[in-house]
């Protein structure tokens, strides 16, 4: 079986679960007694096509086009269809990455291909192979196999093999091929911007030693500022009950309580939250806990240090100027 | 966008792994399992089964009182005696009626509650240990996914798309979306239990209608540890009275298991005219009266649940067959409502199902007209027969208790058929009278709290059902014209979701000083009591996303 191995790289470094997959077709052209070729994509990168050699593999093909710096769906499919319509491989192995989740079901469809996807193992049972994926949030496993002509289009799952399983080149090094793709630059649809990364600031609720907590007497969602404001003063971080995450007045990242995080901070005060029991296991464990609330009778008080009869429209602005007077 | 999905085949596929859709698939297994030994074509394999289950976990959705009639559980597992958790036999049994401070027993325990020979059981358990018989045999045992639509072909079902997992709040897919699956098979069977959501949506497609509408009551569960001595194990009561008035419909359990576990419960029909009756406060101020609060006083609650109870017997019972697709167990109405058992008949209808379906595969032919085959065995079984004799008895309360009690009377001297055979029925939301009164909203913080020992708030009893769902995900609970709440039902009913729901799903609120909807739907503890109580059938009950509801071990 003659099987083309397409790896990944983003700014001439690997991504690891490359040599995952790597090592699962060295495995496959052992059973098939075939033949491997690799694939490096990009700009520039003919040092890792290099890397890529020592592996025991029979050829490695650098694409290489300034259209192919940087990763676009349309650059990729259409340079990879041509790499596999002159290779001609029986099957095309790739690492089930985010990015080939994106391009690799567009390139099989180009060719009018099927493709198995995100397996996490290969069997090889009386010349013929097939594939493993799992199924029902891995309850069942699937076996797969192809019924069409070649060629095949599969991916492997990151962690299904072990790339420190590799075998290196028996007699050095594999040769290192290039190849020319056309592209033109109207063929590539989407513009990519700079990199960048997510800066979520993750709140981490559980670390905080103060949080201020909303519940249903704020009463709208303008009213939220007025406790992020206190959380401010006080130097602490702010959280709600479900209902305040419910309505979306909150992130959901900021819920307290048996559907939420639970959180044992040293000092948690609770504005307008009437305690009921999904909220207050969620946060019982707190050092101190203090609450304001309208209705004397709201279960918080009886878990509360210390308790606020009273509006809390009057009361918070009364704490905010205090804790900025301190501060 | 059309959803691209994954495509599955089975031979029989099982949606709900309750009492009877479990003891389908371990017949079926077992039938499989001789017709290999016999060397008879053609293959059929116990891996080609799939049973869907969308509870966390095997068990984790049932919910009944429970006192199990052995009968059929013996037919399917000969020796069940030896493996099956049976909390303990029933050792005396007693009825009383009461009123508000005094109780009066019945001389002789009516016939229908007579328990002898019969066990106290946890079905959650008795389920768990079904479904790993199920598991043992190699069949395809899915938990935490439901069956979200069905897959109609011929003049039938196919199979079911279960629910697509990983959409948040606003229906857009999130980073773990994942498509629901197809899963085709040559014969589906719908054991979803009382009110099931394909059964309902498959019913009125394709008008599979009984005689009369299916009438349902709602059953709300406790179960207690009480200071020992208070309850000998093994011992059954039944209530009727109060605090529930004459016009309603039910009444009140408390049963004695093993080491001092109590299971104390009430069941309410779904057709009572005050659409603010609350049943989870009923059940809350029964548990005050002087005959249980002796009981429970000193004790701890340990699970709370609520789940809706198909009434409405022989007469309701939709076509169960059709091409390629079953219905049994409380999906197919045959719960007996006098003796206020289903698990028996929910096990044998499976059966019957299975050796159906088995007869079928070997012919190569799944169309409802060999299908039929399933009724004409139930028609032949036990099932028929004890279904037909109470034919007319819920029916008979309709018109209040005395006139039920005189009504059953004289149909258990005439084998059923009473005064008038059969009885017609209406959908219990009909009987709910009209209040019209100006659009305003009920204080609701006026609403029953109990004493946080013997009684409880709602929020309080959902807490202890250990009910759990994913947040961010699309309301499950879906209103089709939400318009209604506002504009009619308050003035009309006074939006009784608020009163009938046992989990405080549903809350009017006020916003920007109008009034609002506000569903909870992770408070849901799945009994479809809404979907079935609503005045004006608005509220559509459909599955969430898979291993979502209750926790109801030990149930």
């Amino acid at each position: 079986m003659k099987i083309l191995l397409i790896t990944e790289q983003r700014e001439g470094k690997w991504n690891g679960v490359s040599f995952e997959t790597l090592a699962a077709a060295q495995q496959i052209v052992q059973h098939t007694k075939g033949s491997l070729t690799g694939v490096v994509v990009g700009k520039g990168v003919a040092p890792l096509a290099d890397q890529l050699a020592a592996y025991q593999i029979d050829e490695v093909l650098l694409v290489e086009n300034d259209l192919l710096d940087r990763y676009t769906p349309d650059g990729y499919s259409l340079a990879l269809r041509q790499v596999i319509e002159s290779v001609k491989p029986d099957l095309v192995l790739l690492p089930h990455t985010y990015q080939v989740r994106d391009f690799a079901p567009k390139l099989a469809a180009s060719m009018n291909k099927g493709m198995i996807g995100d397996c996490i193992d290969y069997r090889y049972d009386n010349g013929k192979l097939i594939f493993v994926r799992q199924m029902f949030q891995g309850r069942t496993s699937a076996d797969v196999v192809f019924t069409a002509e070649g060629p095949w289009v599969a991916s492997f799952q990151a962690s299904a093999f072990r790339a420190d399983l590799v075998t290196k080149h028996a007699s050095g090094k594999a040769p290192v091929k290039s190849v020319a793709v056309e592209l033109k630059p109207e063929q590539i649809r989407t513009k990519p911007l700079e990199l960048f990364r997510e800066a979520k600031q993750a709140v981490d609720l559980t670390s905080a030693p103060i949080l201020v907590s909303v519940g249903r007497g704020i009463k709208a969602p303008e009213n939220i500022a007025l406790a992020e404001k206190l959380a401010k003063a006080m130097h602490g971080e702010i959280c709600a009950s479900r209902p305040i995450c419910d309505e979306g007045w909150l992130p959901m990242d900021r819920q307290i309580g048996s559907s939420g995080q639970t959180v044992a901070p040293k000092l948690y005060l609770a504005l307008g939250i009437s305690g009921a029991i999904q909220h207050v296991v969620g946060m019982k464990g707190s050092r101190t806990i203090a609450a304001i609330n309208k209705d004397q009778n709201a279960p918080i008080f009886e878990i509360a240090d210390y308790g606020i009869v009273g509006d809390l429209f009057e009361i918070v602005p009364a704490l905010i100027e205090e804790f900025e007077k301190t501060a | 966008m059309a959803i691209e999905r994954e495509q599955l085949e089975a031979d029989v596929l099982i949606v709900g792994a309750g009492p009877g859709g479990l003891a389908c698939a371990l017949h079926l297994a077992n039938l499989f399992e001789k017709h290999a030994a016999a060397n008879k074509t053609p293959a059929l394999s116990a891996e080609n089964i799939y049973v869907l289950e969308k509870g966390r976990e095997v068990g984790a959705h049932q919910l009944s009182g429970a006192i199990m009639d052995p009968r059929a559980l013996r037919e399917l597992v000969p020796d069940f005696e030896k493996t099956a958790p049976l909390d303990t036999p029933v050792t005396s049994d007693a009825v009383y009626y009461f009123t508000e401070g005094e109780s009066y027993k019945f001389p002789i325990t009516p016939p229908p509650l007579q328990n002898h020979g019969n066990y106290v059981v946890s079905v959650s358990k008795l389920v768990k240990w079904l479904g790993g018989l199920v598991e043992k045999k190699g069949i395809n045992l899915f938990t935490q996914f439901a069956g979200r639509e069905p897959i109609y072909a011929r003049d039938g079902i196919a199979g079911v798309i279960t629910e697509d997992k990983g959409v948040d709040k606003n229906g857009k897919p999130k980073d773990n979306f994942t498509p629901g699956y197809e899963l085709r098979a040559k014969v589906t069977v719908l054991a979803e239990g009382a009110r099931g959501s394909l059964t309902k949506e498959m019913v009125n497609k394709l008008r599979l209608d009984g005689l009369n509408p299916q009438i349902y009551g709602i059953g709300i569960k406790e179960l207690w540890d009480v200071q020992p001595g208070r309850i000998e194990t093994g011992f059954v009561a039944h209530s009727l009275g109060w605090p529930l008035t004459s016009d309603l419909y039910g009444g009140g359990w408390i049963y004695g298991m093993q080491n001092n576990r109590v299971s104390v419960g009430m069941v309410v029909a779904l057709e009572y005219k005050n659409p603010l009756f609350d049943p989870h406060e009923a059940f809350q101020k029964f548990k005050t009266h002087p005959t249980v609060k002796k009981i429970l006083e000193g004790g701890k609650l340990v699970r709370y649940g609520a789940k809706t109870v198909p009434y409405g017997g022989w007469y309701s019972m939709p076509r169960n067959f059709v091409d390629g697709g079953l219905i049994i167990g409380d999906s197919a109405s045959v719960l007996n409502s006098q003796r206020l058992k289903g698990i028996h008949t929910a096990i044998k209808t499976g059966m019957l199902a299975a050796e159906t379906i088995y007869e079928a595969l070997c012919k190569g032919d799944t169309s409802a007209e060999t299908l039929s085959a399933y009724q004409k065995k139930v028609d032949e079984s036990w099932v028929k027969k004890e279904l037909w004799e109470v034919r007319n008895f819920h029916q008979a309360f309709h018109a209040g208790l005395v006139p039920g009690l005189v009504q059953s009377g004289l149909q258990f001297v005439t084998g059923g058929r009473g005064l008038v055979d059969p009885m017609r029925s209406e959908p219990g939301y009909m009987d709910y009278k009209k209040r019209n009164r100006s659009a305003h909203l009920v204080d609701q913080s006026l609403r029953y709290k109990g004493d946080g020992k013997l009684t409880f708030d709602r929020l309080t009893d959902v807490y202890h059902s250990g009910t759990r769902h994913e947040e961010d995900q699309p309301c499950h609970l879906i209103v089709l014209e939400p318009n209604i709440c506002i504009d009619r039902c308050i003035r009309e009913y006074g939006n009784p979701c608020q009163y009938f729901c046992p989990a405080a799903v549903y809350e009017m609120v006020t916003e920007k000083g109008a009034p609002k909807l506000k569903i909870n739907a992770s408070n849901c503890v799945h009994c479809k009591t809404c979907d079935i109580a609503d005045p004006y059938q608005i509220i559509n009950w459909v599955p969430p996303e898979g291993g979502g509801g209750p926790n109801y071990e030990g149930m």
